[in-house]
């Protein structure tokens, strides 16, 4: 018997918990703001509704974006210490092969020919993106390229000039599909521990050319 | 989620406020106004109001019996406008903390037999009906309910893990009540040298990464395991949102782990608080002075749970901030007030008069207890402007010492310009409110000419002065976990999970519910 407990803020707020790779309950808010104040609740509720404690789950999943930087650290964080209060052992997952495996498992059958194109706001204008396969034996997403971020009319470009017409999905992220990824991963030895953020781009802040140049701004 | 109205203890001031609810609430049976009068001025009686832009909009009172160990809900009003809300309920659960602080074995009521929704809040805070008076309300002849709520009455100190991170520090500290277990600090303040100042989302991902290793280490040194942990604090404002909502998504995780309550709790008041785990207690009625790198507020805190006021705060940069911006303007490193105080050795703090902001009498009558250090960082700027083109000018004419100006001068006097400021306004607080206590907190205490100037003032005045060790100063974890402590030992009922991280969260909310 394992319990895990999956947390995705990539996009909205999507918590699951799942008792032997069946999900037994399940909360998504839509809402991509406000992830700091419904995390603590979608937990809560999960819990409740599997008439559980949080130290009765053995593993956490986080997805680590990529998505813009506010939202996704909340529900790292959470993953974190949820992870250590209940003595549970951590993994991360690329939220986008969350997204992959929900629209496989919808039908869309990719191929390396003919891969799938997960897409998700990344807000100013770009989208985070990666192509996939198809599924391994173990049911894991094959990433072919990807996470990263570009603006559509680059990423248009980049898949005209492989020669590419790819399948694409307007899917949500879900946490019961993340945590399907780690279970697929776990089976294939793949699943990693590693629950660093996914930004995909650096802090916005520049750094002064000179000491003393501020002053003369100033005046100026 | 965090309530529009503030509560404080109420004073005779009030009494006009609190007669207009009253005679509207109880419209056959008010209070007479000197009935009134004298339950606000009373031995052993506690009142509160609740106030919404300045204005009561609802009150409550208890009158203790020490005697009988008892006490009673003297009276409850919320105007119309304001019902439905919580108000009432927010107000019963401070009376019952009030009773739960004097020791009070056991608080009495008595409601209306025909105000059901009175009965039925009464009933949900655990008040169970004694008996029912006949014909008790005159002349509505109406039967009165009498209700009691027994008091469990505990002793032990709760053990509390704060969690802070509402600028560039990620810290976690665990209290056992009034005592300090760990005080773990992770600062990123290296990774904001190159920018010249806290760049909030370098923050954000900083505090991400430090939370482990830093909860780790607190635990440590604590000598506890977090199944011992009794309740979570963690700072939900003010501060860096982006920064504040790391802090706010972990301790969230963390209570519902491990089936423990959460207390969300304001980072200024716990700057204030946190004498209490140097000396036990925090000694009321006091000024405090907070001064860091996003924070240069003067509060006058005549009750660290009930009664905190905003008096004045910087209306441009915080103090740290003009360090920062000095240093950056001299060529010294960030952060500026390290730098700033080595740099001013040997020189002279009366060489350069730089203005002092919001000094000036006109400026007195409105922002007597604000701040302002724009403007001068601007004169530190232009005046050094000035200097190198002289020296410049100096040089191309082969005129040596033309211009040449001191650093030490310029640091030692824009030094002296903000300790000076800072410590006037708080010592004219102490001085205009009668309040005989300066607490200083925040970063900048560090500063040595500040803590001086400050000793010297309040020496002068025979106002005590506090400067609690620097590592409580700066922002950390133990304030938030001290904070937390005093709620949970007043009794207090903890957060909701639905709180958000609230970056101008005011001085007046305490806890959000």
């Amino acid at each position: 018997m394992s319990v895990l407990l999956a947390i995705d803020t990539s996009a909205g707020t999507s918590v699951a918990l799942l008792r032997d790779g069946l999900v037994l309950a399940e909360v998504n808010l839509e809402n991509h703001m406000k992830h700091a104040e419904n995390i603590g609740g979608a937990i809560a509720t999960v819990l409740r509704d599997a008439g559980l404690a949080g130290i009765e789950v053995h593993r956490v999943i986080v997805g680590r974006g990529p998505a813009p930087f506010t939202g996704l650290r909340v529900g790292l964080a959470a993953a974190v210490m949820f992870a250590e209060g209940a003595g549970a052992k951590l993994a991360g997952v690329v939220s986008l092969d969350a997204l992959a495996l929900s629209a496989i498992s919808a039908g869309v059958v990719p191929s390396a020919s003919k891969p799938l194109l997960v897409t998700t706001d990344a807000r100013r204008g770009e989208v985070y993106w990666a192509l996939y396969s198809g599924l391994d034996r173990h049911g894991v997403p094959v990433r072919m390229q990807g996470p990263a971020v570009a603006k559509p009319g680059a990423l248009a470009q980049l898949l005209s000039l492989e020669g590419l017409e790819p399948h694409t999905t307007v899917q949500a992220v879900t946490a019961s599909a993340l945590a399907e990824v780690a279970l697929a991963q776990d089976a294939a030895g793949t699943l990693s521990g590693d629950v660093t953020a996914l930004y995909l781009r650096a802090p916005d802040a520049v750094e002064p050319k000179s000491p003393g140049q501020f002053g003369k701004k100033v005046s100026s | 989620m965090s309530t529009p109205w503030a509560i404080r203890l109420a004073d005779e001031g009030d009494l006009d406020a609190i007669m207009t609810i009253e005679e509207a609430c109880f419209t056959s049976d008010a209070w007479p106004r000197e009935s009134m009068r004298d339950e606000l001025v009373g031995a052993e009686r506690y009142y509160l109001v609740a106030y919404l832009e300045d204005q009561v909009i609802a009150y409550a009172g208890l009158a203790k019996n020490p005697i009988a160990g008892a006490a009673d809900v003297q009276t409850i009003a919320v105007g119309h406008a304001h019902r439905g809300l919580g108000l009432g309920r927010e107000l019963m659960q401070r009376l019952i903390a009030e009773a739960k602080r004097s020791g009070l074995a056991k608080i009495f009521l008595e409601v209306r037999a025909d105000n059901e929704s009175a009965q039925s809040l009464y009933r949900s805070l655990g008040f169970e009906q004694v008996r029912v008076r006949p014909r008790y309300y005159q002349p509505d002849d109406v039967d009165a309910i009498e209700m009691l709520l027994p008091i469990e009455v505990t002793n032990r100190e709760p053990l509390v893990l704060g969690i802070e991170s509402s600028c560039d520090e990620t810290g976690i500290g665990i209290v056992r009540g009034n005592t300090l277990l760990a005080n773990v600090i992770s600062s990123s303040m290296d990774a904001h040298a190159r920018f010249g100042g806290v760049v909030p989302e370098v923050a954000a991902r900083a505090h991400l990464e430090a939370l482990k290793p830093t909860l780790h280490e607190a635990l440590a040194k604590a000598q506890v395991s977090l199944d011992e942990v009794d309740a979570i604090a963690v700072t939900n404002g003010p501060g860096l949102a982006g920064a504040l909502m790391v802090g706010v998504g972990a301790a969230k995780a963390l209570a519902v782990a491990l089936g423990k309550p959460i207390y969300a709790v304001n980072h200024l008041v716990g700057h204030v608080g946190v004498d209490i785990l140097e000396r036990g207690k925090l000694e009321t009625p006091t000024i405090a002075l907070l001064v860091s790198g996003g924070h240069t507020s003067l509060l006058l805190v005549r009750d660290l749970l009930n009664d905190v006021e905003l008096l004045g705060e910087t209306i441009d940069d915080a103090a740290g901030e003009a360090f920062d911006k000095v240093a950056r303007i001299l060529g010294l490193k960030y952060p500026g007030g390290p730098e700033i105080d080595r740099a001013a050795e040997g020189g002279d703090p009366k060489a350069i008069r730089f203005p002092r902001g919001l000094t000036l009498p006109k400026d007195m009558e409105r922002n007597r207890y604000n701040f302002s250090f724009s403007g001068l960082k601007t004169a530190v700027a232009r005046w050094v402007e000035v200097a190198e083109g002289q020296a410049q000018a100096g040089r191309a004419t082969a005129e040596a010492g033309v211009g040449e100006y001191s650093k030490a001068d310029v640091a030692a006097s824009f030094r002296e310009a903000v300790a000076d400021v800072l410590v006037s306004k708080a010592v004219n607080a102490c001085l205009d409110l009668g309040v005989k206590r300066l607490l200083l907190g925040g970063g900048v205490v560090a500063n040595k000419r500040l803590r001086e100037l400050a000793a010297e003032r309040c020496a002068k005045h025979g106002i005590e002065l506090r400067i609690p060790a620097l590592s409580l100063c700066t922002d950390n974890g133990a304030m938030i976990a001290a904070l937390g402590a005093q709620l949970i030992m007043d009794g207090r009922a903890p957060s909701s999970l639905d709180f958000g991280a609230d970056s101008t969260l005011p001085v007046t909310t305490v806890q959000t519910l």
